[in-house]
């Protein structure tokens, strides 16, 4: 047998939409090495900063050291990477190649068309978005209130993103004509629009609700209407959550009326609690059934439902109306937060040939087209619409390369273990010499005799009393050193971090280290000390041919 | 001294250790503290064999082989050789098996601790002789099967306390180590090494995969275990009174047992058995540190 340094991917990359090297960018911020920190999170993904905000983190859940204590603050600890060099000022090194004489369309600025613009551009491409509204950033300028994501931080990621050449055309809302005339124009185009078409309640009396993400969008541009009294939230969603927690912010008393159950709400965790604590109220499995307004406001008859033990297509428990009267709730107003659809047809795949990917669709008849973001999207998240752009430029790059054939092996290639996050270090063949395979650590693969139990630390969150009272940030940052603390909790799964173990144990002192580690295979006699004693899961025995390198 | 990548080690690849040997990891470990100014004495046992006959070795310093039993006198005997010729700076380490320390040794390492010789002895302690063929020494603890305790005649009575034989001699420095815990076994190699005056003992834990009957890969993991149920106690004791202990155990001897099939024979009651003797042992000790 002969020990190999094969550096296995960690649980919590694999797990992040974006794929981020998660337990090398823990490394770095652990030695306070933030810069570095920063600019490998941006080689997977354009929004440190954003998603530190606003990403729900599926990396912690699938973090191994929850087996341990608890698992690492991933999600504060981006964040804190990002406001530091916001508030150090820092211009991260990006690297780009250089121009490649190609020109690209984007529509759309919010999170998916940013990203794919973002990827345009450090490929060389030449990159111009057109953005309908008369600001860049769509859902996440419009959709997503300030105290959960402050403007200055939007403001400076996406100054980042024209500062490696994508020009924005905002107030230029595009076409179907746009797509034809664009084939003389340009070489590809990314759609990423969103879903702007909300969806009605189809009930007596729904002209009278307001469409919840108009208004947000409202208070996002300064109109800071006054709520008073009870108001009526329709939907499970993030948006009805988000609409909630800013009525409580101007005034009013929101109830969110949601057709299942509390657990069934598709909004994150994290954000239904917050606003409960706020004194958002939530009657699960109800409806309203029709809408009759007045002078006292808005009178709503709602229906109760109850589950029939059965389970969607999607997967969620089914509800049937209850035989009962239905009761009546007045209110001073109704706000509807039950989805979205596209406005316009040639914002989605038509029936020609396309290739359906994770998180795009691409259609290719000499001129690439690629769908991508909510327009596709199973989960509607922020950092799957970074995933989305990313992965239709690998896409529309492979097609240029090497043809329409290679476009799924080029992306099978890419893959962070065995989900659908893809990596651009492994697309641009950056990540040779510390190639992330395929197989993902587990919790035993960690030695954890290396590991003391340590306690997780939490950016302190204001109560809701202030939280209730303005629309500014509620969460405050780690320090420079709390953050190097919390990230030197993480087990850096995978990842060769120089401990020296292999070395220092081995009996046959037949580990050496130069610019990477060496076993020499003349003298390691395969007792496999180094494979046990690796903390982190990165050697394995294999059977003995011939000799290797990390 | 720990980390230091550029720093080769004093150890040639290509010895004969078995697989996974603790005793090799323990060289190791100690000549990156004690550095190319040590003469090593080496007594008959596993390391004998290691180091290579002359005129080959696999160790980078100078090495004296020795009669089993003369591993003290020897190592005496080469400080004196030293002093002659006005070398002070070159220390003298002992490098024997348990058998050749517990037993066959201990008169002539007791007379050179008496003497007070200015050497450092260290005991790299597989529990039984091991080069010839697994028999049982009186380090060899309660419970275990050798080829010497086959059978259902496994030991039964309990493994010497060499330190407290050590620490009664009043010497200046005597101390457990383990190769599970190199960066405490390499400190104490260092404050053995600027002593250089009188004598020093070390007391190392060295796993044996092959006369253990435990995987090669296990053998720092088995050594952790020792340490981690208090079979084998990492602890200081300075001019034979001051005691100090460096890591304080918790867990159950059952693991440790049961990981090893020198002790697979143990019933739920001997395993009772060994514990309290542990806890025993462990109770004393704590008397010395606290006193
Ligand atoms: C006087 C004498 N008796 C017996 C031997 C044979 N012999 C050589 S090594 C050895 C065992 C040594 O055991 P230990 O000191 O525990 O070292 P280990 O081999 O276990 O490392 C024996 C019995 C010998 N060399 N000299
Ligand atoms: S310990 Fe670190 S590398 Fe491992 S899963 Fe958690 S965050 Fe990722
Ligand atoms: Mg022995």
């Amino acid at each position: 047998m002969k020990p190999v340094y094969i550096g296995r991917t960690a649980p919590c990359s694999a797990a992040c939409p974006a794929g981020e090297d998660i337990p090398y960018i823990e490394y770095l911020a652990s030695r306070g090495q933030f810069r570095e920190a920063l600019e490998t999170i941006l080689k997977e993904n354009p929004f440190p900063s954003v998603c530190g905000h606003v990403c729900f983190h599926p990396c912690e859940s699938a973090c191994n050291r929850s087996h341990l204590d608890s698992a690492l603050a991933i999600n504060a600890l981006e964040r804190f990477v990002g406001c530091w060099s916001t508030r150090e000022k820092m211009l991260p090194s990006i690297p780009t190649a250089p121009t490649n004489g190609r020109h690209v369309a984007v529509i759309g600025s919010g999170p998916s068309g940013l990203s794919a613009a973002y990827f345009f551009c450090r490929l060389g491409y030449r990159c111009d978005i057109y953005e309908a509204e008369n600001e860049p950033g769509g859902l996440l300028r419009w959709g997503i209130p300030a105290y959960r994501l402050p403007m200055a931080t939007l403001k400076h990621e996406i100054e980042r993103i024209e500062r490696l050449g994508a020009q924005i055309y905002c107030g230029r809302k595009v076409s179907t004509s746009f797509l034809e005339t664009s084939r003389e124009r340009y070489h590809a185009i990314f759609v990423g629009c969103g879903r702007a078409h909300p969806i009605r309640m189809q009930i007596a009396g729904d002209v009278q609700a307001l469409d919840g993400l108009t208004f947000l969008k409202d208070i996002r541009n300064g109109n800071k209407g006054v709520f008073r009294g009870v108001t009526a939230v329709v939907g499970g969603g993030n948006t009805a959550i988000d609409v909630a927690r800013t009525l409580v912010r101007l005034g009013s008393h929101p109830i969110i009326l949601y057709r299942r159950r509390i657990q069934d709400m598709p909004a994150f965790r994290k954000e239904i609690v917050l606003a409960q604590q706020e004194g958002v109220d939530i009657r699960e499995l109800t409806i309203p059934v029709r809408m009759d307004s007045d002078a006292q406001g808005i009178t709503l008859r709602l229906q109760k439902m109850v589950t029939d033990g059965f389970e969607t297509d999607s997967g969620r428990a089914r509800v049937i109306p209850i035989r009962e009267d239905p009761e009546s709730l007045q209110v001073q107003q109704v706000f509807t937060a039950i989805g979205a659809e596209v406005e316009n047809a040639w914002q989605q795949p038509d029936n020609g040939s396309f290739l359906q990917l994770s998180h795009c669709s691409l259609r290719n008849d000499g001129f690439p087209i690629a769908w991508g973001g909510d327009l596709v999207n199973q989960e509607l998240s922020v950092s799957d619409a970074v995933a989305s752009g990313k992965q239709a430029v690998m896409a529309i790059d492979s097609c240029f390369q090497e043809g329409w054939g290679s476009v799924k092996k080029r992306l099978e290639d890419c893959r962070v273990g065995q989900g659908s996050a893809l990596s651009m270090e492994s697309y641009l063949k950056n990540d040779l010499l510390r190639r992330r395979h395929p197989q993902i650590v587990g919790y035993h693969d960690i030695n954890t005799a290396y590991f003391l139990p340590a306690d997780r630390a939490e950016p302190v969150v204001d109560g809701p009393m202030e939280r209730k009272a303005s629309f500014s940030d509620y969460r405050s940052d780690f320090t420079t050193r709390s953050a190097s603390n919390e990230a030197g909790r993480c087990f850096n799964c995978g990842i060769c971090n120089d401990c020296d173990n292999c070395r220092l144990f081995c009996p046959e002192t037949a580990v050496s280290v130069a610019d990477t580690r060496r076993i020499d295979m003349d003298y390691c006699k395969g007792c496999g000390i180094c494979v046990v004693e690796c903390p982190r899961g990165v050697m394995t025995l294999e059977e003995a041919e011939h000799e290797t390198g990390s | 001294m720990m980390n230091n990548p550029t720093q080769p080690d004093l150890i040639h690849p290509g010895h004969v250790a078995c697989p996974g040997c603790g005793a090799a990891i323990a060289m190791k470990l100690a000549l990156r503290v004690m550095g190319p100014k040590t003469m090593v004495v080496i007594p008959a046992c596993c390391w004998g064999v290691i180091a290579g006959p002359y005129p080959q070795s696999s160790l980078k310093v100078p090495v004296l082989q020795t009669a089993f039993a003369t591993a003290g006198a020897a190592a005496g005997g080469l400080r004196a050789a030293l002093d002659m010729r006005g070398d002070a700076e070159t220390v003298v380490m002992a490098w024997a098996g348990d058998g050749g320390t517990f037993d066959i040794g201990l008169q002539s390492l007791s007379g050179a601790v008496e003497r007070n010789d200015n050497i450092l002895y260290v005991c790299y302690d597989n529990e039984a002789y091991m080069n010839t063929g697994v028999q049982r020494s009186s380090s060899t603890p309660y419970g275990t099967r050798t080829t010497t305790t086959p059978g259902s005649g496994w030991k039964r009575s309990r493994k010497k306390n060499i330190v407290e034989i050590l620490a009664a001699h009043r010497i200046a420095y005597a101390a457990t180590a383990s190769i599970a815990f190199p960066e405490d076994m390499m400190r104490k190699f260092e404050k053995a090494r600027q002593m250089n005056r009188g004598s020093r003992f070390l007391h190392v834990y060295a796993t044996c995969p092959t006369g253990w009957g435990i995987a090669s890969d296990k053998s720092i993991h088995i050594a952790r275990l020792a340490v981690q149920c208090n079979m084998f106690p990492l602890y200081e004791v300075e001019n034979g009174m001051a005691y100090t202990l460096n890591y304080q155990g918790k867990e159950a001897v059952g693991a440790y047992l049961k990981a090893q099939r020198r002790f697979r024979h143990l019933s739920k009651d001997d395993i009772g058995h060994v514990q309290a003797m542990v806890d025993e042992d462990w109770d004393l000790l704590m008397q010395k540190v606290s006193r």
